[in-house]
């Protein structure tokens, strides 16, 4: 503890800072004064983002025009490229007068310069990105700016945050606008992004399919509902009294039971799954839904998030209740849970999608007893026929868990700020 | 003579702790209640498992007949006659060497970036980096973008600017598998992590803010090394073991991209190895074998980890 304080007090004083320049921002910060606006000057802003502005839109412009007249003059008439060279302002003695070698030899060098203009455009583009970042972060300075912060710093990371946003919205955007398009432009070369006729076919289509599949699509959805509800249901009740008793009683075991759950925490299903196999097995569960519900009981995460999350519970509420006479059931139920309302509905969430997207086909073999996830991997597996269904099935599959993550996203983030590991 | 009453005084002591736990055990019988059907699960579904499959590791096991017991027979034949083990191996340490740090260092910094913006923003910023990682199933898009033929997005796009003559195969050549997983593999990797990272960054006390801006905290790295790590670090615990497991537990990704198997075992992962003996050829004793090295090579990287997050802003 006093080496960390050593090691802050070691970086100098800033020399630009007074002490009522830091007095001052204590202050701000701490809302005892009202923060004068940060001094824009408006006319300044807006001469220097015209003349910004104008200058990346005529870089954009003039190298898309070269990019195009470059393209251009590599057409295979001489006469039209022996005009379009003149045009890119090549000298007209060398164009009029050459041999058809000559021109050869001016359109390579008009070759090369098109990287450059590649480039050109390429730079005005990320330019034009930055300067709409520039703008946003000037416009709306936020209320309580850290005065540590350079202006630059926000500039550059917010713009490589917008870019890598969308690389990695990318594919999610690619796959629902390729399930809105209809199968020949699906097969297109070149292949767009977005359709130009956006249908609702492909969903229709999944529908009549299922429709027509030898276990009634309703089954699956039954199967997969159910085991989603059960397993959810058990788990928030088993592991919820287990994290109580874990995070509010001190007695032998405790500890090393929760450390143990830590440790299976790195274990995914993947490689229990062998073991587990001959366990179910041997208890005669396979083929049965309890092979999915009765894991999905003891999943360690949601003992984790519970007991870090019961751990902020104040004792006191506690020992009133036992001295009004409440028992630990009843102090339980109707205390502890309704106070760790954003916990148990985070591990509803985690729970519900881990069961959702479960296809259990290595410990169900029953046609019937199949989950969605399943039913929909084999229509995927149908191969080109079956294309857009296939790109319809991938978005039912994924746009169930996003949506019900984006309505509970405020509880969550409640939950998971006590997610911490003491060691 | 010392030393022998040294050893009961020692031993007296024991007993008189054990006697108190038990006391305290016996006080305390209704916590046991409660924790009582969860423990009885979690020992059937996972501590069980991994005690039998240490216990299978020795036998041969195919269900069928009953277990025989082959002593290390299985573990020298993984090292010594099994080279697609060896492959599997290498390529889940090159997958989890290189998209276990950096997923956890880039999840760490985006939350961090994202920290500062405004409310709205920030849920927007986390829904899309986010989903990736729970819309499951969703990496199946990239099997389109890196199809083999002209029609795969990545190809055409490619094509068109004349990078390339010809189509590459991304899922079939064996050079290319991997750089696909891997660059699959941290698109998702913004998981669990992420959100406690999130959260645990609008939870730092800002006065810690404010007294480091007094001592002469300059810019955001020096914040981040001296104020923001310290006093995160149990989320950076959690968030360590959570990127260990999606490092190592590797098996969906190449098994929907690039088949199973894949050709020349090129994306053979130690997960999927385990599944083809698992479940495919019922050796469970030889699976078994595999579940146990999975398990120590990942107890003993969180140890790793562990004791390197300790030093961090000290």
């Amino acid at each position: 503890m006093s080496q960390k304080k050593q090691k802050i007090t070691r970086i100098e004083q800033p020399k630009t800072q007074s002490r009522a320049e830091q007095l001052h921002y204590l202050a701000q910060l701490r809302g005892e004064i009202e923060e004068e606006k940060p001094q824009l000057n408006k006319k300044k802003f807006i001469i220097i983002s015209l003349i910004v502005l104008a200058l990346l839109a005529g870089i954009l412009v003039y190298s898309n025009y070269m990019l195009d007249a470059i393209e251009n003059a590599n057409l295979d008439h001489r006469t039209t490229s022996r005009t379009l060279l003149l045009m890119l302002g090549r000298d007209p003695e060398v164009i009029l007068g050459g041999s058809d070698a000559v021109i050869d030899e001016e359109l390579a060098r008009v070759n090369a310069w098109s990287s450059i203009f590649l480039v050109a455009r390429l730079a005005a583009i990320v330019g034009l990105i930055a300067y709409g970042f520039y703008a946003i972060i000037t416009l709306l300075q936020p209320k309580r700016r850290k005065p540590n912060r350079s202006f630059w710093g926000d500039l550059g990371i917010y713009t490589m945050l917008f870019i890598i946003a969308v690389a990695m919205a990318f594919p999610l955007v690619f796959s629902i606008a390729s399930s809105l398009k209809p199968l020949d432009e699906l097969f297109r070369f070149p292949p767009k992004v977005f359709p130009d006729h956006p249908t609702f076919d492909n969903f229709s289509d999944l529908i009549v399919t299922m429709g027509q599949s030898w276990v009634p699509f309703s089954r699956y959805l039954i199967n997969t509902v159910l085991i989603t509800f059960l397993g959810t249901l058990g788990h928030v009740i088993i592991a919820s009294m287990a994290a109580f008793v874990l995070a509010k009683y001190d007695f032998p075991g405790g500890k090393t039971f929760f450390k143990i759950v830590v440790t299976a925490l790195m274990f995914s299903g993947y490689v229990t799954g062998i073991p587990n196999y001959v366990i179910m097995s041997k208890l005669g569960m396979i083929d049965t839904y309890w092979a999915i519900i009765l894991p999905a009981f003891a999943a360690p995460i949601g003992l984790f998030l519970m007991k870090q999350n019961m751990e902020s519970l104040p004792d006191a509420l506690i020992e009133a209740a036992h001295l009004d006479g409440a028992g630990e059931m009843r102090i339980f139920w109707t205390i502890v849970m309704p106070n760790v309302k954003p916990a148990w509905l985070t591990i509803i969430i985690f729970s519900v999608q881990g069961l959702w997207n479960t296809n259990a086909a290595t410990v169900i073999y029953s046609e019937s007893k199949k989950t969605l996830v399943y039913a929909l991997q084999q229509i995927q597996a149908g191969g080109i026929a079956r294309a857009g269904q296939a790109a319809a099935v991938s978005v039912v599959v994924m746009l169930v868990p996003i949506i019900i993550f984006i309505c509970s996203q405020n509880q969550i983030m409640e939950t998971m700020s006590s997610s911490g590991l003491k060691d | 003579m010392q030393s022998q009453s040294l050893l009961k005084r020692s031993w007296d002591i024991r007993k008189e702790k054990m006697h108190y736990g038990w006391e305290k055990a016996k006080r305390m019988k209704i916590c046991y209640l409660f924790l009582a059907p969860y423990a009885v699960l979690f020992t059937t579904f996972f501590i069980l498992p991994i005690v039998t499959s240490i216990y299978f590791g020795f036998t041969y096991y195919n269900i069928l007949e009953p277990a025989r017991f082959i002593g290390f027979q299985n573990y020298i034949n993984l090292v010594l006659q099994d080279e697609v083990f060896l492959t599997a191996v290498k390529n889940t340490f090159v997958i989890a060497v290189i998209t276990g740090p950096i997923g956890y260092i880039l999840s760490f910094l985006f939350a961090w970036f994202i920290n500062e913006l405004p409310r709205w923003l920030r849920t927007i910023a986390v829904v899309v980096f986010y989903a990736p990682s729970i819309g499951s199933g969703a990496y199946f898009i990239f099997s389109i973008i890196f199809q083999g033929d002209a029609y795969g997005y990545l190809n055409s796009l490619l094509l068109q600017f004349g990078l390339i003559d010809a189509p590459l195969l991304w899922l079939l050549d064996p050079k290319y598998i991997l750089p696909v997983i891997i660059l699959v593999s941290l698109w998702m990797s913004m998981g669990t992590g992420f959100l406690s990272f999130v959260a645990g960054l609008q939870g730092v006390d800002r006065s810690l803010f404010e007294a480091g801006y007094v001592d002469g905290i300059r810019n955001r790295w020096q914040e981040l090394y001296f104020i923001t790590l310290p006093s995160m670090k149990p989320t950076l615990l959690f968030g360590a073991v959570m990127s260990i497991t999606s490092a190592f537990n590797v098996c969906d990704v190449p098994r929907a991209l690039a088949g199973y198997p894949s050709t020349d075992y090129a994306a053979r992962t130690i997960v999927t190895h385990l599944f083809d003996y698992g479940f495919s050829r019922f050796e469970m004793g030889y699976a078994s074998a595999i579940a146990t090295v999975l398990f120590l090579i990942m107890i003993l990287c969180n140890k790793l980890i562990q004791s390197g997050l300790r030093r961090v802003g000290t």
